[in-house]
């Protein structure tokens, strides 16, 4: 019996997560709390909020967990470093200023912070941390993993078996070999930030033809053994590990994109883009295949567990849950380095003889939103409120009226996904809403898509597909299917998928509720779900937030647990 | 009641400056718009921390028309730079300086920061106005006048707060010897990492050996690879 609280940060997405006595009681990001997208910061806020909640004190706590080996990483930049004498001149420097200035001492200070002694602060591998954190909390007693991303210490994919409460290691491919190096640098060759704008290169992809195949394997070449191997003279992983890609990429495929100019899709510069993207999303695809598939050879398991920044490819994973031969996938909702936080907590509880967690059935594992706060605020600023009787039906009805409604109940969601605790809802039936949210709310690329959320019991009516274990997190796509009863034009992509959400009473009770009352209305047990945020900022945390949020975006209602928050007219 | 020192005379030189080109209107522009990002996060942080209700209502009033101003310096940059609409979203660090300061020094440091910025602003509007750009000296002068709102309530509050009309000069002096504190540490980890860098520059070729030792006995991994764990567990597998 145990109380471990587990620790990601100093790189992106810091987060902590709480397990006490094997059962997940919380796990939270930095970046709700600070404020600041993908805050790579200790996460003390994060950390101590998990505590409040958990009501412990630091004191309390058996064991704390990082989700990265310091020394291991330092030998790896080391390593990098010298081997790449002397292109590596310029990073040299900055690694090793940035690993000696906080990045080894980590452990201190985690210790100094929380103020617990130093002996009960301890370090997991990086993907083993990730490993964990979808194996322990997936519903599966045996299954193979898969860890893809960036970087850890040294390893960017990974093959796990876990069985029962075990994980052991079968396969890794080591830096600079990574598929998350592959699709950042592309990223950023396409224009967007790195850590940031990957969903917006996988929702791009489908505007374009994979008409680059030839170009793209020249830079990542695919095995039958289901390994990949990098050509390294195209990326520039030594100079510059914010864009990552080299002259030659630039030489294969163009010159790399200007940031934050204006999409026009009907223009070929743009056109040629999109089918960069397309090709790198398919070439990335039949990467992960290979990988699973070999995954599945090794292990001889039925059952697939992904985890890593890349997991979060829901285009990848579906294709995955059709091809790749395993019959069940998991991929929980904070599949990047948040969840490494997660994935360490629970290596730190089964450590200590707990059993591992029950499987994870929702991603609000945050803070709520407090409703008496948010009438005093939203009064002291001028906003008129109402308590309501049934908030659901109340939304359901707005969302009818065409209403796009802030949407904010229970506890905050763990990951980048909003799925029905801090969400943005509106009616899923037509493309100008998709229009108005990006250009007016969400003041964001016009070519991507927005996801839907439908009742569990009407997903096979509404799409190609039945509920499967990622489809609570919307982390797969689904076909929508041509005989809905209903038009879906705001949720549906280019490609005909959408990125949908499964609810269920257990998932997201408010948000189960708004369906079956537009069902009750006579209408598709579906909404345009996206999260509520602001453009470049974190979702929405706190009543404050949702205020904040309200005052400043052209949304029609704040809908907060049982009040309704309107700007005065 | 707070002395400005060098900054409006630096301001004036600078307005001029900056107001000559647009790519270096657009660049200054940048940086206004991260300072009032900045400040956005203080305010939030603040409003996130305050207890009373009436005071987080100030502060995140405030947060918000900060982080309208830095869309619009944002905004504006874009336009010169001939980027149409299409912004970065402003990324930017801070400091809580609620935290830090506490409420009441904290105020005195927003009064203080938000007068500087009306001095200063005031100066980047006539500049721009006189090197014939009236849209972006329009903008300063919108965001001038809504500055001196900001600069008015702290003092208010600090002596609401203190309950002693004294309290705001004291918060006053204790702020002005802060920044000048705060500025001579920045002065110093400026200077170290240059020094560090330096350093690092004649130590980098000393590692040529190491280099090609490394490459030769630890060479770049290819590959995907079976752990030893895995390859035992097989083995013993097979042999069962």
């Amino acid at each position: 019996m145990a109380a471990v609280l587990g620790i990601s940060g100093l790189y992106h997405d810091a987060a902590a997560a709480l397990v006490v006595d094997g059962v997940v009681v919380a796990a939270m990001q930095q970046e709700r709390f600070s404020r600041v997208k993908n805050d790579a910061a200790l996460p003390k806020d994060a950390a101590f909020a998990c505590l409040k909640w958990g009501d412990l004190r630091p004191s309390d706590l058996d064991s704390v967990v990082y989700y990265e080996q310091p020394f291991q990483k330092l030998e790896r930049i080391l390593l990098s470093s010298l081997r790449g004498f002397p292109r590596s001149l310029r990073q040299f420097p900055r690694a090793i200023r940035s690993q000696l200035a906080d990045k080894l001492w980590v452990l201190d200070s985690i210790s100094e912070l929380l103020d617990v002694p130093r002996s009960r602060v301890h370090a997991v591998g990086h993907h083993e941390a990730h490993a964990a954190s979808a194996f322990f909390v997936s519903p599966y007693e045996r299954a193979a993993v898969l860890t893809l991303d960036g970087v850890g210490e040294d390893i960017t994919t990974a093959i796990w078996l876990g069985n029962g409460n075990t994980l052991t290691p079968v396969a890794t491919t080591a830096w600079p070999q990574s598929l998350g190096l592959f699709y950042a640098a592309m990223t950023a060759w396409t224009g967007f930030s790195v850590l940031e704008g990957e969903y917006k290169l996988m929702g791009l992809s489908a505007w374009g033809t994979a008409r680059y195949r030839e170009r793209i394997d020249r830079v990542l070449r695919l095995q039958s053994t289901g390994e990949f191997e990098l050509d390294l003279s195209y990326f520039d992983q030594f100079n510059d590990t914010e864009l990552g890609f080299g002259k030659r990429l630039e030489q294969l495929l163009g010159p790399r994109r200007q940031p934050n100019a204006p999409w026009d899709l009907r223009v070929s510069e743009d056109q040629h883009y999109a089918d960069v993207a397309a090709t790198v999303q398919q070439v990335t695809e039949e990467a992960i295949l290979g990988l699973a598939r070999r995954a599945q050879r090794e292990t001889g398991a039925s059952n697939l567990c992904l985890a890593g920044g890349v997991a979060l490819n829901a285009l990848a994973n579906a294709r995955l849950a059709k091809e790749s031969g395993f019959a069940r996938i998991f991929v929980q909702p904070a599949a990047g380095d948040a969840g490494g936080a997660l994935g360490a907590a629970i290596l730190g509880s089964i450590v200590r003889g707990d059993a591992r967690p029950e499987p994870l059935t929702t991603a609000a594992l945050g803070l709520p939103a407090k409703a008496a706060e948010a009438v005093e605020l939203a009064q002291q600023l001028g906003l008129s409120t109402r308590r309501l009787q049934d908030p659901a039906s109340t939304t359901a009805s707005l969302l009818s009226e065409g209403k796009v409604v802030a949407f904010v109940q229970g506890r905050f969601e763990f990951g980048p996904r909003a799925l029905g605790q801090r969400s943005l809802l509106a009616r899923p039936d037509s493309a100008e809403t998709c229009t108005r949210l990006n250009a007016v709310v969400k003041e964001r690329e016009s070519f991507r898509p927005f996801a839907p959320s439908v009742l569990a019991s009407a997903c096979g009516t509404y799409f190609d597909m039945e509920p499967n274990d990622m489809t609570p997190f919307m982390t797969t796509v689904a076909v929508a299917r041509n005989d809905a009863p209903h038009p879906l034009g705001a949720v549906v992509h280019r490609d005909g998928t959408s990125r949908l959400q499964t609810v269920t009473a257990k998932s997201a009770s408010s948000l189960h509720a708004v369906l079956n009352g537009r069902l009750a209305l006579g209408e598709a047990p579906v909404v345009l779900n996206t999260s509520l945020n602001g453009r470049g900022e974190p979702i929405v945390a706190s009543a404050s937030d949702a205020i904040a949020f309200l005052l400043s975006h052209q949304v029609d209602a704040l809908v907060l647990e049982d009040v309704l928050v309107n700007k005065p007219l | 009641m707070f002395q400005s020192g060098l900054h409006p005379y630096l301001a004036q030189l600078n307005a001029k400056w900056i107001a000559r080109h647009p790519e270096t209107a657009a660049r200054a522009l940048d940086r206004f718009a991260k300072a009032e990002q900045g400040s956005m996060l203080t305010l939030r942080w603040a409003a996130a921390r305050v207890d009373a209700v009436e005071r987080r209502a100030i502060y995140l009033e405030q947060a918000l028309e900060e982080q309208r101003h830095a869309g619009l310096f944002s905004k504006r940059a874009a336009e010169l730079r001939g980027q149409g609409e299409t912004v970065a979203p402003v990324i930017t660090d801070a400091e809580d300086l609620f935290a830090r300061l506490g409420e009441i020094r904290f105020l005195a440091f927003l009064h203080r920061g938000e007068r500087r910025a009306v001095v200063e602003f005031a100066y980047y509007r006539a500049a721009f106005e006189r090197a014939g750009d009236r849209a972006t000296a329009a903008l300063f002068a919108e965001i001038v006048e809504e500055e001196r709102n900001h600069q008015d309530y702290p003092l208010a509050l600090i002596t609401a707060l203190s309950n002693d009309p004294k309290a705001a000069a004291r918060a006053a002096r204790f702020v002005t010897a802060w920044e000048a504190w705060r500025g001579f540490r920045r002065l110093g980890r400026f200077l170290a990492e240059r020094c560090y860098n330096f350093c690092m520059w004649c130590l980098y070729p000393l590692l040529a050996p190491l280099c090609l030792w490394v490459r030769l006995v630890r060479p770049e991994p290819r590959g995907l690879v079976v752990t030893t764990e895995w390859q035992n567990r097989k083995s013993l597998e097979g042999k069962a």
